[in-house]
């Protein structure tokens, strides 16, 4: 049990610090959207080692790592190749050299072993058609764990399954939060709640800290419950150069600029030193954006509202006593009561 | 008489065509949802596009980047999560066309999008699979496109099924719905199908221009020709326009859209720096 009375509002760094170990199993709980960037650099200026990751698209979340030499294993679906087809990425230079083992799944079922691990169970199953594939025949660094196959008792038919995945830490970012850790997002979802309620920890950085009515009042925007939550930063621009719905789009300038420097050797750290080592945190990213290249630059990509029709959750009754002091299917009122609780009550004899 | 036109503009105007109004239509990421939003305002108004991040029945308001851009979540219908659109709608049949891009394809449209062998003979990761796998095996019908792809004679890794060795082997399998794979391969160069008995690719139609040498030079087989040749489509002028106010990238090769795009971003920051530097000489000026 959690007594919800405490704020886990705190920066990026304590709660990395605090939450983030070497040799730990990490999510990227957002999908494509929204991508943690904030988080990712924190964890990168620690320099967390040993991480295994779980990436399911391999976007900046994954090279930022990758290139941080945080990561030794990846679980990946899809990686992409920032400098281009022929400039490549951080993770295949690194897998090439050996650094990093990667393992293979399709979007599919990389999300179904985080919704085994988020329901509680130990696999899953998913779809026969992955059997004839050499995402299922061929293994890396989870040989005879990557799959399994089953007999449905029901049909007697084979069905494949994946184990489940419970990650140690899930990084997340949203649009809004309240400061028990009730995280709120709208905007493609993927597999980001399965994500997040797989893992043991989980650290959310969002743009705002709302009062806790505005939760209440929506809570459909709600993907994480504050009592599986356990640090909340508030983190303007966190997500920056990718876009977050509401907020900012992606940032085609800066994002320019990192397969600009991907697509060479050694290229990333180099943008690295400046963009994440040698500052100590978002904010201080952000006016390093803004002396750059200008606020208008930055401003540029801010989002033009599009509002969500409002969400009538009103109800007529609201008591089971009218205006007039009367229970609305008894029709008495409180003096009445006291009466029939004498009259007609199981009363308690002392 | 419609108005000049580029190679890649014919093959995405191609792809859009193969999209039919009231189509449930999953795109992947680049040349799919450029063809899906030409569909969506021309031919195909009510077609159902959408992305295996969840976003169902969207109108992208420029090209997405990725799978859950958020320029395509302003406003669609339906928000599902990844989970549920490979299970609730692709698994249940809901899907009927998936339009896929190509990596490595066999003569059995069989694909690779996963690990290539690399000159030094390593598994080099290619990008990853990412939806391919599942939406080629439970989609209805599935479309292909290639741009910088490549056909193989045998694929290093089969990471999403076509027809496996051809004939019924798809069909005995007893894993996919029937009549489902992969229908027709569109690349710049030729329209490819897949026979009906056999399943083997063969050529369908040529682009303007092209020969059938040039497009069997690529294929490391003995291709396949269909009897009679069939025409790429002519696309109209509103599909031009509207595909190069949508993506202008799109109408040129790649290396000529990086050029392009590069030259603008260097005219653009050179114009920033003058702003800023006569703004600062107006600063100084009103200082003193």
């Amino acid at each position: 049990m959690e007594k919800r009375n405490t704020s886990k509002v705190m920066t990026a760094k304590e709660a990395v610090s605090r939450f983030v170990k070497d040799g730990e199993t990490l999510v990227v709980g957002n999908y494509t959207e929204g991508s943690p960037l904030a988080l990712i650099f924190e964890v990168i200026r620690q320099k967390k080692k040993g991480l295994t990751l779980f990436s399911q698209s391999g976007n900046m979340d994954a090279e930022f790592l990758v290139a941080g030499d945080c990561i030794d294993r990846l679980y990946s679906a899809f990686v992409h190749k920032w400098g281009g087809r022929a400039g490549g990425s951080m993770i295949e230079r690194y897998q090439m050299a050996g650094k990093l083992e990667v393992e293979d799944y399709t979007n599919f079922t990389y999300n179904a072993m985080l919704a085994a691990g988020a329901a509680g169970y130990s696999y899953m199953p998913v779809m026969p058609a992955i059997m004839d594939t050499d995402v299922f025949k061929k293994r890396g660094f989870t040989g005879d764990r990557k799959f399994g196959v089953t007999i449905c008792p029901f049909t007697g038919k084979k069905v494949p399954v994946v184990p489940a995945a419970n990650p140690d830490i899930c990084l997340l970012h949203v649009q809004r939060a309240d400061k028990f850790g009730n995280a709120q997002h709208w905007g493609g979802l993927g597999s980001t709640v399965h994500a997040c309620l797989a893992s043991k920890k989980i650290i959310v950085s969002c743009e705002e800290i709302v009062d806790h009515e505005i939760v209440r009042s929506s809570p459909h925007h709600t993907i994480v419950p504050d009592f599986r939550v356990d640090a909340i930063v508030k983190e303007p621009w966190g997500a920056h150069p990718m876009e977050l719905p509401g907020y900012y789009s992606t940032d085609l300038d800066m994002l320019g600029i990192i397969s600009y420097f991907n697509a060479i050797e050694g290229g990333l750290k180099q943008l690295m030193n400046e963009w994440v080592y040698n500052l100590p945190d978002r904010a201080s990213y952000i006016q390093h954006y803004i002396e750059n290249f200008g606020k208008p630059v930055l401003d540029s990509y801010k989002a033009k509202p599009y509002y969500s029709a409002p969400t009538n959750y009103g109800i007529g009754t609201h008591s089971l006593w009218d205006d007039a002091g009367r229970n609305i299917s008894m029709n008495v009122n409180l003096e009445d009561m006291d009466r029939l609780i004498i009259e007609k009550g199981d009363l308690v004899n002392d | 008489m419609t108005k000049p036109y580029t190679k890649q503009e014919l093959i995405v105007i191609t792809v859009a065509r193969q999209i039919q109004d009231g189509d449930n239509c999953l795109l992947g990421i680049g040349l799919p949802t450029v063809a899906g939003a030409i569909a969506k305002h021309s031919h195909a108004p009510g077609a159902r596009l959408m992305m295996e991040s969840g976003i169902v029945d969207f109108d992208p308001l420029v090209p997405p980047m990725h799978i859950a851009d958020a320029c395509c979540s302003e406003g669609y219908s339906y928000a599902i999560d990844l989970f549920g659109m490979f299970t609730a709608i692709a698994h249940c049949g809901h899907l009927d066309k998936a339009v896929l891009g190509v990596a490595q394809i066999d003569r059995y449209g069989n694909l690779n999008s996963s690990y290539r062998t690399s000159s030094t003979g390593e598994q080099q990761r290619i990008t990853g699979s990412g939806g391919a796998p599942e939406f080629i095996s439970y989609a209805k019908e599935t479309i292909l496109t290639l741009k910088s792809g490549e056909f193989v004679y045998e694929l290093p890794y089969l990471s999403s099924p076509g027809y496996f060795g051809g004939g019924r082997e798809r069909e005995e399998s007893g894993h996919y719905p029937p009549g489902s794979g992969p229908s027709i391969l569109i690349t710049p160069e030729a329209i490819f199908r897949f026979d009906t008995d056999t399943k083997e690719m063969y050529l369908s139609a040529l682009a303007p221009s092209v020969t059938a040498e040039k497009v069997m030079s690529r294929i490391p087989w003995d291709l396949k020709v269909a009897d009679k040749l069939e025409f790429f489509p002519v696309p109209t002028d509103a599909e031009l326009t509207f595909l190069r106010r949508f993506s202008p990238r799109s109408c040129f090769s790649n290396s000529v859209a990086d050029e392009l795009t590069l030259n603008g971003t260097i005219e653009k920051m050179a114009k920033r720096q003058a702003f800023l530097e006569r703004c600062r000489a107006a600063a100084v000026e009103a200082s003193s």
